[in-house]
């Protein structure tokens, strides 16, 4: 069999530029596909081009990863941007779309650097336009300089809600409150992950002066929420919730709304690779070695689509995964690779540090979904909580009983907005642990290509 | 509603929007266009006409989808404007 290239690195952000940049050094031929048009992944989108002032307002976190985007420019290897990746097997074929044309390439090994996703968490409203994920409007600024105008409401949890609410508070923008729906005391389980958070005390210290940022804000800071719904007719107007058992209710042009971030597991799930359940951050991952590698012998993960670390230990993990697909091609003898890896394992031991903590601390809470009977889980599909109750009282178990039933997960989307929130209330419902045999399956293609585009396919290289 | 924090950019390129010729940032995602010209929703759902716009702006949840030079339901937040681009939202009773 020719490979055309030794290796395919499907995505651009922090893992995937440092393990294409890595293995790029270490001489093996990289092709970079990356479905943007610009490097750097969601955390460091548009780094190349934003300007001056957009760049101070999203600070170091943010232009850090300039560095990482000129190493890429400058490294020897076939980066396409704009390309989407549709459909991969696990024996190293990948089909993708570019410029309105698909090309298939046959690779030696894959690396999967999909990145994460905010968790989408389902509520009443949650449809209606004028409402859209924290990391959304993070991504428009990023991208374009803009900001949410008239009235705006933020809701959820997490480290990354807080900090949104920091930068529009700082800039201007009208926030109406803030509905946390993480309690007003961390728990005990929460304090016994302190002293290893400790050892990155600056990073503690950015958290604590978020919260001291915002609270001279002195916007409505509302803790222990629940039951978030939005309200409007064809827009957004209203936001209610509970709040210490009364009902909060406040007029509203923009809610932004953020429950943590998840591993996006599309293309794992499509290529068959084994994954887990974690029971704490409740969300599905790859099951992967400390290379990276996944079940399947061709198949690489890194970065937070492999667990959600953040983006300096996806950054390392792409590194040390370049070190494992060159041995695995003959191109590092073990020693050396265990050599360079002894400094980056160091590194990236040192970068989780606060995980715990923080993984504790914005642990997602089961009981923050409200799961009324009309809320539209499917937001595709347009399948009601009431729906999949139903399917299930018909003796559907598992996500894909239900989907064959009542159509959840089978939209454009495929599932990536409504499958864990599926997973949840089908474990309510029926009190049994998530199954990897039974989880959602996803079918090529991964991104909406037409069948012209597909039939008039282009394979490069040849047999 | 979003709005410019900014001084605008000076590239521009010339697209059109529903049928009307306007001019935007070069470079700029369609639906960051779309949605600083207040042109919500972006879509009705086929399923069931309600109306709807972005939610994810990273190419996953599928609410940006719009006609873009000619071909329906493809994702706006994944497309860079190009001089010429002809832009329409899919807010048509019964489309697909």
């Amino acid at each position: 069999m020719n490979y055309q290239y030794d290796v395919a690195v499907i995505g651009a952000g922090p893992a995937g530029m440092a393990s294409a940049c890595s293995m790029a050094e270490l001489g093996l031929s990289v092709l970079l596909l990356d479905e943007q048009a610009r490097p750097g992944g969601q955390i460091y989108r548009n780094i190349e081009n934003a300007p001056e002032s957009r760049r101070n307002m999203l600070g170091s976190d943010y232009t850090i990863g300039a560095g990482l985007v000129r190493q890429l420019r400058s490294a020897n290897l076939d980066y396409r941007s704009k390309a989407a990746v549709w459909q991969v097997e696990p024996d190293g074929t990948v089909f993708f779309s570019h410029e309105g044309a698909s090309h298939c390439v046959k690779v030696e090994r894959i690396v999967v650097a999909t990145g994460a996703m905010e968790r989408p968490v389902p509520f009443t409203g949650w449809t209606l336009p004028g409402v859209m994920g924290a990391g959304a409007a993070n991504n428009l600024y990023k991208d374009s300089g803009l900001k949410p105008s008239g009235k705006v409401v933020i809701a959820g949890s997490g480290p990354l809600l807080l900090l949104e609410a920091c930068q529009l508070a700082s800039s201007g923008v009208e926030i109406s409150a803030i509905l946390e729906t993480a309690s007003l005391l961390p728990s005990l389980e929460t304090f016994a992950q302190l002293p290893s958070a400790l050892r990155r005390a600056g990073y503690l210290m950015k958290g604590v002066k978020m919260l001291w940022d915002i609270k001279r804000t002195g916007v409505p800071h509302l803790k222990s929420v629940k039951e978030i719904r939005a309200h409007g007719e064809d827009k957004l107007s209203k936001v209610t919730a509970m709040h210490n058992g009364e009902v909060v209710s406040f007029d509203a042009d923009s809610l932004l709304v953020h429950f943590g971030v998840i591993p996006n597991t599309a293309m794992f799930s499509q290529l068959g690779c084994r994954h887990e359940w974690d029971s704490v951050q409740r969300y599905w991952y790859p099951v992967t070695d400390a290379w990276g590698r996944t079940s399947l012998e061709r198949v690489f993960a890194a970065g937070d689509g492999t667990f959600v670390h953040g983006a300096g230990a996806a950054e390392l993990k792409g590194r040390l995964t370049a070190l494992e697909v060159a041995h695995s091609v003959g191109k590092l003898p073990r020693s050396q690779r265990d050599e360079q890896a002894a400094l980056l394992q160091k590194k990236l031991a040192r970068e989780l540090y606060p995980r715990p903590f923080i993984d504790a601390m914005f642990a997602p809470d089961v009981n923050a979904y409200a799961f009324d009977d009309e809320t539209l889980l499917c937001r595709c599909e347009h399948v009601t909580v009431a729906q999949i109750k139903d399917a299930v009282r018909r003796g559907c178990t598992n996500p894909n009983d239900v989907k064959a039933l009542v159509r959840s997960g089978m939209g454009p989307c495929q599932g990536r907005m409504c499958g864990n929130a599926i997973v949840e209330l089908l474990s309510m419902l029926t009190s049994e642990a998530p199954s990897d045999a039974e989880r959602l399956r996803l079918r090529p293609p991964l991104k909406n290509v037409s069948m012209q585009e597909m039939a008039s396919m282009r394979f490069e290289g040849g047999e | 509603m979003f709005k410019l924090d900014e001084p605008a950019a000076v590239e521009q390129v010339s697209i059109t929007v529903d049928g009307k010729s306007t001019t935007v940032p070069a470079g700029a995602t369609v639906a960051s266009v779309l949605l600083e010209q207040g042109k919500e929703p972006f879509r009705i759902s086929p399923v069931t006409g309600e109306v709807r716009s972005p939610y994810c702006l990273m190419g996953v949840c599928c609410e940006c989808l719009c006609e873009i030079d000619g071909v329906k339901n493809r994702q706006a937040c994944m497309e860079e404007v190009h001089e010429g681009m002809q832009v329409n939202r899919q807010i048509e009773e019964g489309g697909e």
